[in-house]
């Protein structure tokens, strides 16, 4: 049995310790925001944010999320509202600026990486609110444990995408 | 994929029946018949063409017209990220229909119980012509003749706009004209709906001008966008159905190992998982996906396999293609510009080139691997939930394997990681196995492939090379131009879960093969020098590579991976035209355009030229060096003619002799492809194509010892990260004038690299005729 506190709220789940993160999260909570890529940490696909850092939660196990904040795709939501005192009204229709930004630049084409992608976008606006070109490619290439991956090439969307959304936070902010 | 389109022939048109009259609500749908002697044809080897099992009054038709002036579109075609059943698909139908591009509500895509067509997620806007539009112009004739009955008015006097129809001083909109009535329209079609080519709506109802295109030539969002970035679509990875069992695979330790013998599963380690054995198919089930995955590795473990060494290994591959394949058997094709005497102008020459230019293995490695769940019902009756680019015509291989009908087997089909081409043919691996696992247990059972089992287990592009032979004149001009490009089967779409189990499928690729599963080697990329006096293009064909000394007659399966086949046969072109040009002395456009007849062959040079700011002069560049620690740079030029769209890109790089890195600093694109349907959506799919184009030419090699392959995961099988991105600048050039549109999602992963190989010559004097550009390859070429 473990305690997980997901996008704000608490689950009891029954998995033995050494269950990877992302099963729990798909299989337990139906959270599928995060996507099984490789199991090896090495595409980013799967990542949820564990105290406002991206991890990866294929090779994570559950166990050592015991007293953490994971927040995934679906939690992003909620996440800008609280960090922005949204009213719950305000909260319930409104997407995070990322996914905002996602849809605006028309970023995805299979879409199956972008999880990650809006996930690692999160990390870095938190804490860099206008970060440059060469901030972007860093954050997305050597500052997790690995690259994030996407096979259909959506590189130039990706990085305007975080653009437009980093304009979008600092209008709002 | 390139594909050939059956004829089209003359009907009588379309019908239009009233059904029951009925108190509320009220629609039009459009259903089909077959005509001719094409229906039920099937091709040889491949599973007996079915009618369509669907009512066609019922969801399966193309379109519905409903009272509140809403439509819905259904096609088989299911988006692999391409947008356009969810933009172009509903720009064309509006158009046609003179109905705003919001009025089309619903898009129903893939499921092979409610969608008419079939066919595969390729070639979406087909000749111009895509399904789609043609029933949109046959619903629009009804709606017509419709409005003229209500109205009084005489068709001809008709007009409508936004879904209105104006005549004689009175309307009535669409949505008014099918209230409280049932309509059939019923419209004729041709083919086979589980071919790798489904049906084809034949005819030819009168079409909507380009000049009153309102709607094409916008930038539509793609509606399911929003849906993924918020988490809410339905994934093929998510579906759950209840009591469903999750499950790994054991596949064997080699391409051609047979089972000696299953490990034992350890019970007390793992008491609710279930071991399943079918000839050489090994798979694993548990309640839980976590107890399957360390299960079936304990499995793994204990399993013992046939040793095989039938693999040349890929050091080896280029003398095995050469020297030991079987090129005979299958015969030569032929290419359709083939003229004058390339021989006797080559004997002639004084400047001539002789060169083989070498193409890798590639996988098609989607960012997720395979999966599929199936469910087999105890009548008999199979539903597959999965990610499918062809889902018809893996209803017909799946019926095969079960030596029952197609009508038994249903395809529900979801999004999932693009996989690139490797599933058009029908299946992309798992799919067949999890219905095997189904059978055996009575339960839903959810087949998950390792990314592993996704490198080593799925069908990759083949390996390929040509030979040329080239003269120039004195004048510079290309005098004769001879290449025979040589390349084992692209198309093998046997269920590897059935070939493991020893179920039937369809017969491997041989010369006798249809026109999919045939080793011929035709020629797919179109010659487009036409000045060139002398053209002799020859493909040359044969099995794959240990696929006849494979005891499981498996070997390195091959499948068309975007700009299939054109890839491996424009790069050498391509490359080779560069290395023309330096001979002649003359700048790379410049002898292209000089060589061109074709209008918009050059104008897309030229547009390359002008964005790309490209100084006209002869490469290598003045001051190539070859050594040195310090980067150089260079620019290389190519040009392609895929689904009656034109392309040229121009690649420059940089690259650092003693270490053979290149680094791809700006790549620029140029595309006319006719009508611009939607520039966003184009501009975002050329952007991603040169992204990946970028990735084959640096970096994509599967690797394989003399018993498998041996790229396993993203280390072992390197793609671009966002830093390896360079400047990207995509040049639409949109061309009413050509009266239609073409492809946009393919091509530009192959033009950058024979560009990318053109601007290492430039920058350094040395040509490396071999795809990757890796930097060992690289460097090694440069030190000799």
């Amino acid at each position: 049995m473990v305690t997980l506190n997901v996008n704000g709220v608490r689950h009891q789940v029954q998995a033995s310790d050494d269950t990877p993160l992302l099963y729990v999260l798909r299989n337990d909570l139906q959270l599928i925001g995060p996507q099984f890529g490789c199991g090896l940490a090495q595409c980013g696909a799967c990542s949820v944010l564990a105290e406002g850092r991206e991890v990866r939660s294929c090779v994570m196990p559950v166990s050592a999320f015991a007293n953490q904040e994971i927040t995934t795709l679906e939690g992003l939501p909620a996440r800008w509202a609280k960090q922005k005192g949204l009213s719950p009204e305000a909260a319930k229709s409104a997407l995070h600026p990322v996914q905002e930004a996602w849809i605006e630049q028309q970023t995805p084409h299979c879409g199956f990486c972008q999880n990650g992608m809006m996930i690692k976008a999160t990390e870095l606006l938190e804490s860099n609110p206008n970060p440059t070109v060469a901030e972007i490619k860093e954050a997305f290439t050597t500052s997790g444990p690995s690259p994030h991956l996407c096979r259909c090439g959506t590189y130039k969307a990706i990085l305007e995408a975080v653009q437009h959304a980093a304009t979008i936070m600092t209008q709002r902010s | 994929m390139a594909t050939t389109s059956p004829g089209h022939a003359n009907v009588t048109g379309p019908t239009l029946s009233r059904r029951d009259f009925i108190r509320t609500g009220g629609v039009l749908v459009v259903g089909f018949s077959f005509i001719g002697t094409k229906a039920l044809k099937a091709d040889a080897g491949r599973p007996a063409a079915m009618k369509n099992t669907l009512d066609p009054t019922l969801p399966g038709s193309w379109i519905e017209i409903h009272p509140d002036n809403t439509l819905l579109i259904r096609t088989g075609k299911s988006d692999f990220g391409q947008s356009t059943t969810f933009t172009a698909y509903r720009q064309i139908v509006a158009d046609e229909l003179s109905v705003p591009f919001e009025a089309i509500t619903t898009v129903v895509a893939g499921d092979t119980d409610s969608t008419p067509d079939g066919s595969g997620a390729f070639d979406f806007l087909g000749e111009g012509m895509p399904n789609i539009r043609k029933a949109a112009a046959y619903t629009y004739q009804a709606l017509l003749d419709l409005a003229s009955e209500r109205l009084g008015v005489p068709k001809d006097k008709l007009s409508v706009k936004d879904g209105i129809v104006s005549g004689g001083g009175r309307t009535i909109s669409y949505g008014d004209l099918v209230k409280d009535q049932q309509l059939k329209l019923t419209i004729p079609v041709s083919g086979d709906l589980t071919s790798i080519m489904g049906l084809t709506i034949e005819g030819n109802p009168p079409m909507k001008p380009v000049s009153q295109y309102s709607v094409i030539g916008k930038s539509f969002k793609n509606s399911i966008i929003s849906s993924k970035v918020a988490a809410k679509t339905t994934w093929a990875t998510d579906v759950r159905l209840p009591g469903m069992l999750h499950a790994r695979m054991v596949h064997p330790k080699t391409l051609g190992s047979t089972l000696v013998s299953a490990g034992t599963l350890d019970k007390t380690k793992f008491p609710n998982s279930q071991l399943i054995v079918k000839g050489n198919l090994v798979g694993v089930v548990a309640p839980t996906e976590w107890e399957a995955i360390q299960a079936s590795e304990q499995v793994a473990s204990g399993t013992k396999w046939t040793e095989w060494k039938g693999l040349p290994g890929n050091e080896k591959l280029h003398e095995h293609l050469r020297h030991q394949a079987d090129w005979t058997s299958t015969p030569v094709a032929k290419g359709d510009a083939n003229k004058g005497d390339a021989a006797a102008a080559l004997a002639a020459a004084q400047k001539r080139l002789s060169a083989t230019y070498q193409f890798s293995y590639m996988k098609h490695a989607p960012i997720g691997p395979t999966m599929a769940l199936a469910d087999v019902k105890p009548d008999g009756t199979v539903h597959i939930y999965t990610h499918n680019q062809n889902p018809q015509a893996l209803r017909g291989e799946i019926a095969m394997m079960l030596r029952t009908t197609p009508e038994h087997v249903i395809v529900h089909v979801y999004p999932g990681p693009g996989h690139y081409g490797r599933s058009n043919g029908g299946n992309a691996g798992a799919e067949d196995e999890a219905v095997l696992l189904s059978q055996a247990l009575g339960k839903p059972v959810r087949v998950h492939w390792t990314r592993a089992d996704d490198m080593k287990w799925s069908t990759q592009s083949p390996a390929a090379f040509s030979d040329v032979q080239l003269a120039v004149d004195e004048k510079g001009k290309l005098a004769a131009y001879q290449i025979d490009h040589y390349m084992p089967a692209m198309q093998d779409d046997r269920p590897i879960g059935a070939v493991l189990a020893g179920l039937p499928t369809m017969q491997a690729p041989q010369p006798k093969g249809d026109f999919v599963s045939s080793t011929v080697n035709g020629i797919s990329d179109p010659w487009i020098y036409a000045q060139t006096p002398n053209v002799m293009e020859l493909g040359h064909g044969t099995f794959q590579v240990g696929q006849q000394a494979s005891p499981l007659a498996v070997g390195l399966r091959d499948h068309s991976m975007r700009t299939p086949g054109q890839f491996q046969q424009n790069y050498p072109r391509e490359l080779a035209i560069n290395e023309a040009a330096a001979l002649a002395g003359a700048d790379a456009i410049q002898f292209r355009i000089d060589h061109a007849s074709e209008e918009r062959v050059i104008g897309v040079l030229k547009a390359v030229r002008d964005a790309s700011g490209w100084e006209t002069r002869p490469s290598p560049r003045p001051d190539a060096v070859a050594t040195g620690s310090t980067p150089v740079r260079g620019r290389g030029v190519s040009v392609m003619l895929r689904s009656r769209t034109y392309w040229a890109c121009v690649c420059e790089i940089a690259v650092t002799p003693a270490t053979g890195a290149v680094v791809v600093e700006k790549y620029t694109i140029a595309v006319d492809p006719g009508i611009v349907v939607n520039p966003m959506q184009l501009k975002r799919q050329v952007e991603g194509g040169a992204m990946m184009g970028v990735s084959h030419a640096l970096f994509e090699e599967a690797t394989f010892d003399e018993s498998g392959i041996t790229t396993s995961d993203w280390i072992s099988y390197p793609i671009p990260t966002m830093s390896d991105m360079p400047e990207i600048n995509v040049v639409l050039l949109n061309n009413p004038k050509v009266g239609t549109y073409g492809g946009g999602s393919e091509a530009a992963n192959a033009l950058a690299a024979p560009a990318i190989a053109a601007a290492l010559h430039d920058a350094t004097g040395r040509i490396l005729r071999r795809l990757p550009l890796k930097p060992a390859y690289v460097q090694a070429m440069l030190k000799t």
